[in-house]
């Protein structure tokens, strides 16, 4: 089935679109090679579209960083020095990036999901497969002839594993819990590789950026409605045209059911990774501290203003806190922190870097990205981000992901000194 | 697939049933129920006949699947185990059990226990108003007094088979989950405090057993909605597990339950599910239930233990093995 073409409001999809088209070509400020000679370049002003992207990474000009890694190299480190290997959540990823949920909206399947799936196992990096995937298109057979089930998209994505790195993480929504996803994986003798690779993990979704407090949303036409209607609320929201609106539940949480969840997650799949997604509410260190504590293995912060299927438009402009104040409220993460939410370039997963997280979930960018080309778009636009990461890393004097700190960030709205409210 | 690995009387039947282990193995079961049963009756437990079927099931069977089944268009579960049933049952008579069977798809990784089957059965006991601790002297007597009358009643068998079961006698020790921990950890093995067990490590405490002990005070979060959390010890389930020793590990799990219709909410969506799924037993507790105590005994693993079988199949006429397509 041809491909529709996505659009992304507010959401720099024309840039995407070249990355995935050019690759690393894609990270000059020119449309082509030949421009270069003839134009002279200087600071693009933009308008920045929120507060992590108003920040800016200051590279240091006395660097003894580089002269350790000078003494390792025994000659003078260039940016393809930079290692970008890293563990997120306790995957091994080839890039402080995983790609994130991308649940049962439409926009997300077809051959779409497909295609994300194997471009990012074969660059090896983790996957989450959203909520709702196995209720909505069926486990092991498609309930809908053209949208592949969960399993096509979990073993499209196993299959193109590297022999190292990459990990699939399945999240599992309150429906999905009634219809025992994570015992359905755990137990079904072909996910036995990934299990005993590693590189299985199951997602507890506390929330989204995009719409926090809210389930899973999705607008499906009337006879799929029926099919769902036992196990999802369905109603008729969107007026006249046949289409209804079908909700997950949200899910009530306090800090008690967040631990039991987490610990009882540890208990039932001791081999499979835990990873917890939070909205970004205003008690979100609280939630994260307890995700720890309980002993998840990656806790994501999904800030407003992240992608969704689905949100009301009043949520997108007006709930929930922006990603940098998520951040800054988690202040010290006690195990893993993930940040999510508008990723799609180094200098912002970097700046989420500086402010404690150990990578960045990617969600439209990837799926715009393989929209642009699904056989090689993707690829292209994760070669395009990996070369563009090495350039900004080694501009701050850091050859390892782990190295970045909160003093390679300057805040402009804050006094002259580096960012003394962000390395507090 | 793995069925080139499994022994040949897995994969015919008939040569399983054939064998004179097999045949002695049952026989010591079937004295074994017989004297269950009696044992019961004498202490004034009604039998019931447990459910095969129903809109929801037992769902603290850790990491396991649960098998679905359609029933005129609406998704059913068959009985993992009757624990929800059994607190059911309490609504005719006070004291109560029925042997069940039970049906569990257990991750494939546990085929390599000797202590896991797809499908077993289960000596399900309730008591309202009963403690844990009542129900663990009573999980003790059941157990002391089958290995005696077993001993007395079976010379034969266990003589072909070549058991010599360890003795019986005496108060089955009592140890909290947190001093297993501790026992483990200070062993130089690993076990997170917050969790079962793990079978490996259970199966390391069973061979430093000489007779068998229980397991008590199970952290929350290790176990299902229905154990009770202790009022006076949040955290902390008011729960046990029975150890048999020599190796051969967990007979029977038992707890008081949380019968309150608030607190069993709560509890339920601590383990991510909806309530409205277990519609029937949330509607009886909203009407109110006596409080309970219970346990289920694995009579598999008990005959297993009782004639030294090496692995918990050969104590079945019809083995399945997880993740085996067994006959």
């Amino acid at each position: 089935m041809p491909l529709s073409r996505l659009s992304a409001p507010g959401f720099p999809e024309v840039a995407i679109r070249e990355r995935a088209r050019r690759g690393t070509a894609a990270l000059w400020p020119f449309a082509e090679g030949k421009e270069y000679g003839t134009t002279l370049l200087g600071q693009l002003p933009s308008e920045p579209a929120d507060d992590l992207d108003a920040l800016r990474l200051v590279p240091p000009v006395l660097m003894p960083e580089r002269l350790q890694k000078l003494i390792e190299l025994g000659r003078e480190p260039y940016f393809s020095d930079v290692s970008l290997e890293t563990r997120i959540g306790g995957f091994h990823s080839s890039l402080p990036v995983y790609i994130s949920a991308l649940g049962s909206t439409r926009a997300a399947h077809d051959d779409l999901g497909i295609a994300v799936a194997q471009r990012s196992a074969a660059f090896g990096l983790p996957l989450v497969i959203g909520e709702n995937v196995s209720s909505v298109h069926g486990y092991a057979r498609r309930l809908h002839p053209e949208r592949p089930c969960f399993k096509e998209r979990a073993f499209a994505y196993a299959d193109a594993l590297p022999a190292k790195g990459g990990g699939l993480v399945i999240q599992q929504s309150t429906e999905d819990a009634n219809a025992e996803l994570w015992n359905r994986v755990y137990s079904d003798p072909d996910f036995g590789h990934l299990l005993s690779s590693g590189r299985l993990g199951f997602e507890l979704k506390v929330g989204q950026g995009a719409k926090p407090g809210l389930g899973g949303l999705t607008l499906v036409g009337p006879e799929e409605a029926e099919r769902l209607r036992p196990s999802f609320l369905v109603e008729e929201a969107f007026g006249q045209d046949g289409l209804r609106l079908r909700s997950s539940a949200p899910g009530t949480f306090t800090d008690e059911i967040l631990r039991q969840q987490i610990r009882l997650m540890r208990n039932n799949y001791p081999r499979a990774l835990v990873w917890v997604k939070l909205p970004p509410g205003r008690d979100v260190a609280l939630a994260a501290r307890v995700a720890w504590q309980a002993g998840a293995d990656a806790v994501v912060v999904d800030g407003a203003g992240a992608g969704t299927g689905l949100a009301p438009s009043a949520f997108l402009q007006g709930v929930g806190l922006p990603l940098l104040e998520c951040l800054r409220r988690v202040r010290q993460p006690a195990g893993c922190l993930l940040a999510s939410g508008r990723m799609w370039e180094a200098t912002r997963i970097v700046k989420a870097l500086a402010l404690g997280a150990s990578g960045a979930g990617i969600g439209r960018a990837a799926l715009i990205a393989a929209n642009e080309n699904p056989h090689a778009g993707l690829t292209r636009f994760l070669d395009s981000l990996a070369l563009e990461l090495r350039l900004v890393l080694s501009a701050l004097a850091h050859y390892r992901v782990s190295d970045v700190r909160p003093d390679d960030l300057w805040d402009p709205r804050s006094s002259a000194t580096a960012s003394p409210n962000l390395s507090a | 697939m793995l069925v080139e690995t499994l022994p040949e009387p897995l994969q015919r039947p008939q040569v399983h049933l054939r064998s004179e282990t097999t045949r002695s193995v049952l026989r010591v079961q079937h004295a074994l129920l017989d004297v269950l049963r009696t044992r019961l009756h004498n202490l004034g437990f009604v039998e019931f006949l447990p459910p095969i079927l129903g809109p929801v099931t037992d769902p603290g069977i850790r990491g396991a699947k649960q098998v679905t089944v359609d029933y005129y268009g609406r998704e059913y579960k068959v009985m993992s185990s009757g624990i929800l049933y059994k607190q059911l049952a309490l609504q005719a008579f006070d004291r109560i059990f029925f042997l069940a069977p039970n049906v569990r798809l257990e991750p494939p990784e546990t085929v390599k226990t000797g202590r896991h089957l797809v499908e077993f059965f289960q000596l399900d006991v309730e008591i309202a108003r009963g403690s844990y601790d009542e129900a663990m002297r009573l999980a003790e007597d059941l157990v002391r007094t089958a290995t005696e009358e077993v001993r007395r009643g079976c010379a034969e068998q266990l003589e072909a088979l070549g058991r010599r079961l360890p003795a019986s006698d005496g108060p089955f020790p009592r140890r909290t989950h947190a001093a297993c921990v501790a026992e483990l950890r200070a062993r130089g093995r690993r076990q997170s405090p917050d969790a079962e067990i793990a079978w490996s490590e259970e199966e390391f405490l069973s061979r430093l057993a000489e007779r068998p002990f229980f397991i008590h005070d199970y952290p929350k979060g290790s176990r299902g909605f229905y154990d009770r959390e202790d009022p006076d010890r949040p955290g902390i389930l008011r729960d046990f597990d029975l150890i048999l020793p020599q190796g051969y590990g967990e007979v029977a799990s038992g707890a008081e339950r949380e019968h309150e219709y608030a607190k069993v909410v709560a509890r339920i969506r601590e383990t991510g599910e909806n309530p409205a799924k277990y519609g029937w037993y949330i509607e009886m507790l909203r009407e109110g239930i006596p409080s309970s105590a219970g346990f289920g005994i694995g009579i598999e693993r008990l005959t297993r233990y009782l004639t030294g079988v090496d692995a918990v199949w050969k104590a079945r006429p019809y083995p399945k093995l997880p993740g085996m397509p067994c006959p």
